[in-house]
């Protein structure tokens, strides 16, 4: 509680720039998505306009997998500027983890007349269809962080691949440039796992070659599950010098054996995204580091850019490209965690 | 074949009513004929699911594996079109013997092993799902991830008939043919008797083991209906297709009437289930109930409706019995 009054008084003029570069930053964005001449593209198919009315207020959905942390924290970043705007009404629906219920959350937010809708896919593929049956219907999509191959408006991303890429080279360097490494992944079928793990290997490949792979196995987001897979990969008697979970939760589960087994300190282990929890372990000496992105900002900047869309009157029928925003990181380590502000932590 | 009807499903067709009214005089939207759409398209393949579902549970078992059937179903035709480049009117019913074989297996390894459904089931379901991770194309050929199918023949499998969707379609002629089954055939005949009582039924001469591998079949095969479905509507087979689709299936067959113990129950109710599960999570969805109440919402609903069907079976079997003990008297009184 005090932390939270602390952050909101301390972070307070600091927020207030955020959001007002947020909103300049998502403006230079949609200059660069938006096309010069709207009226000189002809409509997609379905026949939407590709310019609309102004209204009195605006819709706007974020249909996302299931509520997690990540995507907790882009409704906060979201509601922050929209809620400024008092024309602006938003609302954040579950997918519950399911492609086929985002389909049906995406079919009532385009029977609603939503003016904007944000998502996270669960599959790439599998919301194409319902992505294009918006963009008939004139709804500007807006993707985050897991892209579709169907084109949309926009699609604001973590810096996954050369994040990745980072991480490698950071944690090499802590393991001094040798050792065996596992890698605590997602399960197959998303994007971003394959930008996370491609990034890490090639970063590998490129600053520590000696460096070796030994176990690339699924741990499903999950920090229980971690624990489990590593615990098994250890008590098969390989040595394990280094630990890459995709995300933080699976990081801090090899954190958790890496307690346990008496391993901190002579176990490297990074994780990514960049979670409140993981920059603690940081500076409790447990988690060697982690990939950190400012995600409430990813969420107002995804803001911004879909408020001067939909406020602007821009249909998505108008765009000739899809727009394509990545976020700013750092490689947060013990030397440098503590630059990260209480605001910033989420 | 109408009491029937009547008596099982009025209470819930009821209640699904008030629910319809509520959400349509508090929520514009939901009463346009696009969200009423929305709502059959999206919920049909958990009423086929449902339907299928019944069968087992008719017999006092359940079948946990269905979402993984439909996952294995779903990636089995994904890499016959992407990989091996046949075309959709040959991976279609390639589908179908698959999910009519993985029924089969449910089955056989109830009746011959002598294994609890429950335990049978939930072993399937990790393993069919296993087998959906270790066939998938999108994990085996990188560049499939992002690939959708294109066979107009398989895309085609999802259309619609002017406002009407071929889902709803597959879903209204599938209850159908199912009630026709159960109200109609011997196997239907057996399917209640072995449900109402295994034992007595052996003893009357029904071959159980038959009965109980058909309803394992038929769950597979609706399980590969709705996997050929949803993965035309979605153009690829994500290797989760499915998962926790069982619960949905369970929940709008309970909700439906059928009895857990078995020996109770039809195929249409389960069919209303599945359309008041999503009806309420629309519905909340269009009020903008938060999220995190809709589960709460939902399962205090759901409670509602099948309390509510209990009690109109519960106050029906009273009346029967109070009309049973009145013709007693009257009898013995005659006799006096």
């Amino acid at each position: 509680m005090d932390e939270k009054v602390k952050r909101e008084s301390a972070g307070f003029n600091r927020r207030e720039f955020l959001k007002i570069s947020a909103l300049g930053v998502g403006a230079a964005a949609l200059a660069a998505c938006a096309p010069a001449t709207p009226a000189d593209v002809a409509p997609a198919e379905g026949g939407a306009q590709s310019s609309k009315q102004a209204k009195d207020s605006y819709k706007m959905t974020f249909v996302q997998v299931q509520p997690h942390t990540v995507s907790v924290a882009w409704g906060q970043g979201i509601e922050e500027v929209s809620n400024v705007q008092t024309n602006i009404e938003y609302k954040q629906v579950d997918g519950q983890g399911d492609p086929a219920t985002q389909i049906n959350l995406m079919d009532t937010a385009i029977s609603e007349g939503v003016d904007i809708i944000f998502c996270q896919p669960a599959d790439s593929v599998a919301l194409g269809p319902s992505i294009k049956k918006a963009r008939a219907a004139g709804i500007p999509v807006i993707t985050l962080n897991i892209d579709a191959p169907e084109a949309h408006a926009a699609h604001v991303e973590m810096n996954h691949y050369f994040g990745a890429i980072d991480i490698a080279k950071a944690m090499g360097e802590l393991m001094g440039g040798k050792g065996n490494v596992v890698i605590l992944n997602a399960p197959p079928g998303i994007i971003i796992r394959d930008m996370r793990t491609n990034g890490f290997v090639d970063g590998m490949k490129k600053h520590h070659p000696d460096i070796k792979i030994i176990a690339d196995q699924s741990a499903e987001w999950d920090r229980k599950k971690a624990q489990d897979v590593l615990s098994t990969i250890l008590a098969s008697g390989k040595e394990v010098n280094g630990v890459y979970g995709v995300n933080d939760s699976m990081a801090l589960g090899a954190v958790d054996v890496a307690k346990t087994k008496d391993l901190i300190g002579k176990m490297v282990i990074f994780g990514n995204d960049g979670e409140k929890a993981a920059l603690e372990s940081i500076e409790a000496d447990e988690l060697s580091g982690t990939q950190y992105t400012d995600v409430w900002q990813q969420g107002r900047l995804a803001a911004a850019l879909a408020i001067g869309l939909a406020t602007g009157g821009i249909s998505a029928t108008s765009f000739t490209n899809q727009g394509h925003i990545l976020m700013p990181y750092v490689i947060a380590t013990k030397d440098n965690v503590g630059s990260i502000q209480a605001f910033q932590r989420w | 074949m109408l009491k029937k009807i009547n008596y099982q499903s009025f209470g819930l067709v009821g209640f699904y009513l008030v629910i319809v009214i509520i959400f349509s005089a508090l929520s514009p939207v939901f009463r346009t004929a696009g969200n009423f759409s929305n709502l059959l398209i999206g919920f049909s393949h958990i009423g086929i699911l449902a339907v299928g579902q019944t069968f087992p549970i008719l017999l006092g078992g359940i079948d946990l594996s269905v979402g993984a059937i439909l996952g294995l179903v779903g990636m089995t035709t994904f890499d016959l079109m992407l990989i091996f480049g046949l075309p959709g009117y040959i991976a279609i019913p390639i589908g179908l013997v698959v999910g009519l074989l993985a029924g089969l297996i449910n089955g056989l390894l109830i009746v011959r092993l002598k294994l609890n459904p429950f335990i049978v089931s939930l072993a399937t379901m990790a393993s069919f799902r296993g087998l959906v991770y270790a066939i998938s194309g999108r994990q085996l050929f990188p560049g499939l991830t992002v690939m959708a199918i294109k066979d107009p023949t398989y895309l085609a499998i999802d259309g619609s008939l002017g406002h009407v969707p071929y889902a709803l379609i597959y879903l209204i002629i599938i209850a159908l043919i199912t009630y026709f089954i159960l109200h109609n055939t011997k196997l239907g005949m057996d399917l209640y008797a072995v449900g109402g009582n295994e034992n007595a039924a052996r003893l009357a001469g029904v071959n159980v083991n038959r009965v109980k591998i058909a309803a394992y079949l038929i769950s597979g095969l609706c399980s590969a209906i709705a996997a050929l479905i949803l993965t035309s509507r979605m153009t690829t087979s994500p290797e989760g297709l499915g998962i926790g689709f069982e619960l949905s299936a369970i929940a709008a067959a309970v909700i439906g009437g059928v009895n857990m113990q078995g020996g109770s129950g039809s195929t249409l109710g389960p069919v209303l289930g599945a359309f008041l599960i999503g009806t309420i999570y629309t519905g909340m969805n269009l009020l903008g109930v938060t999220q995190y109440a809709q589960p709460v919402v939902a399962g205090i609903i759901l409670i509602g409706a099948v309390g509510y069907d209990q009690f109109m079976k519960e106050r029906r079997r009273k009346e029967l019995q109070a009309q049973l003990l009145l013709q007693s008297l009257r009898m013995k009184g005659q006799g006096g």
